[in-house]
């Protein structure tokens, strides 16, 4: 009975914690191209995020070009700008949504003939100015690498970080693989997330 | 207190980036000054991206989230090079600090809001203690100024066929309904008649999408010069 109960709670709220760990992987993904610039998790945003941006896409551009054009636009501008993402500020899902829409009011704008003008980040800017841009940049790169950060965990924790994270295996798979059940998984996923949240200074207000 | 705020209508459109640039930028002008609206914006933005970037069972396959049908469309090696080409740059995008930009009426120095700093402003134009000046949107039959009226100064009474918003920048107004302030958001359909007195002058910024109609009297001999105000 006790067990019983259990169970049905750890599940209810496994459907809730598997976006929340979803969302902290795309940000984790991010702050890794904004501070390592490592092409390995920018592949892996970019597998998330380019089917979905050229699905809406061909919703707003009848011309199968232009729509591939808001693909590559906004993911560039994923990798230029993932500097500017700040995650105490939103989801990763709303900052890209954010430059995928920007694109799209820029290209429309040039395709009804009206300007070639740029007016989409005057009007929903996406960066925050930060007076010594460089300096800062320079401090992040020195402090929070996310590799590193994952190195100082418990080894337990850190091979399903590993593989969840940066070999992209699910968690089902994770626990075939390793041999435990799924719901060690899911906990060692949880607690090693608090702990790189704690890390990467997701927590300070 | 700010009274008058975009409908939630228009923020959704706002946020989907439906709306065309003369309004968008009255909507993030009205944001930049109003918490409520600003929060309101956020929590949109963010269901938007959620409903657009749902998460799909099965992360490690790249076309989970297609047809079977737009399968077969998906460039899948132009995938392949786009990240290679994106990748390729090291080029990080470094944002300049925001610089200050202002705009001078009749002597007044006004700071321009950021969402107008990079439209292309046309000349001023004066009409009795009217100022204005229109912004080159190309956006057809809509309108967009910045509309600077003097103390004393007003806008003849008027009807329009279309819709039009008034931002309040500096300054205030009042009219039939009442009193505006700095941050109010007022949009009036073809229905409204309105005649906005300034007694200490305000600088607004406009959007209609048609002709005004002037209304009274006299005053319809303003009609030839109607285009002019809005
Ligand atoms: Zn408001």
């Amino acid at each position: 009975m006790q067990t019983n109960l259990l169970y049905q709670e750890t599940n209810a709220k496994s459907i809730k914690m598997l976006d929340e760990i979803e969302h902290s992987k795309l940000c984790l993904w991010l702050q890794d191209v904004a501070e390592n610039r490592n092409k390995q998790a920018f592949t892996h945003l970019f597998n998330f995020f380019a089917p979905k941006i050229l699905r809406i896409s061909r919703t707003k551009f009848s011309n199968e070009a232009l729509a591939c054009e808001v693909v590559q636009e906004t993911m560039s501008n994923v990798w230029r700008k993932a500097h500017l993402f700040n995650a105490d500020k939103g989801a990763a899902t709303t900052w890209v949504y954010t430059v995928m829409r920007n694109v799209t009011f820029d290209m429309l704008r040039k395709i009804k003939g009206n300007k070639e003008d740029t007016l989409s980040e005057d009007i929903w800017p996406i960066n925050e100015p930060v007076a010594n841009e460089d300096e800062s940049y320079e401090d992040h790169l020195a402090h929070d690498n996310l590799l590193k950060v994952i190195d100082t965990l418990p080894q337990a924790q850190q091979e399903v970080v590993k593989g969840f994270y940066l070999l992209e295996m699910s968690q089902e798979q994770l626990a075939k693989q390793l041999n435990l059940p799924l719901g060690t998984i899911k906990s060692r996923l949880r607690l090693a997330l608090a702990k790189l949240k704690v890390q990467l200074g997701d927590y300070h207000d | 207190m700010i009274k008058h705020h975009p409908t939630f209508e228009l923020l959704k459109a706002f946020v989907a980036g439906d709306l065309p640039a003369s309004l968008s930028a009255g909507v993030a002008i009205h944001a930049d000054m109003c918490d409520v609206c600003q929060q309101q914006i956020a929590q949109l933005t963010e269901q938007v991206a959620e409903e657009h970037f749902k998460v799909e069972e099965n992360l490690l396959n790249r076309f989970n989230v297609d047809e079977q049908q737009s399968l077969e469309q998906l460039p899948v090696n132009n995938f392949e090079n786009m990240i290679a080409d994106i990748t390729a740059s090291n080029n990080i995008r470094v944002i300049p600090a925001q610089k200050e930009k202002t705009i001078s009426f009749k002597g007044n120095n006004y700071l321009l809001p950021r969402a107008l700093h990079n439209m292309t402003l046309g000349k001023t134009a004066h009409i009795g203690k009217l100022s204005r000046l229109r912004m080159q949107l190309n956006e057809n039959e809509i309108h967009t100024s910045l509309l600077h009226i003097e103390p004393g100064g007003g806008v003849p009474e008027h009807t329009h066929k279309g819709f039009e918003l008034t931002l309040l920048l500096e300054g205030s107004f009042a009219d039939e309904k009442g009193a505006y302030v700095k941050g109010d958001f007022i949009m009036l359909d073809a229905s409204r008649k309105h005649h906005p007195i300034s007694n200490q002058g305000c600088l607004c910024y406009t959007v209609a999408n048609d002709a005004l109609h002037f209304t009274q009297g006299i005053n319809k001999l303003l009609n030839p010069i109607s285009t002019f105000i809005y």
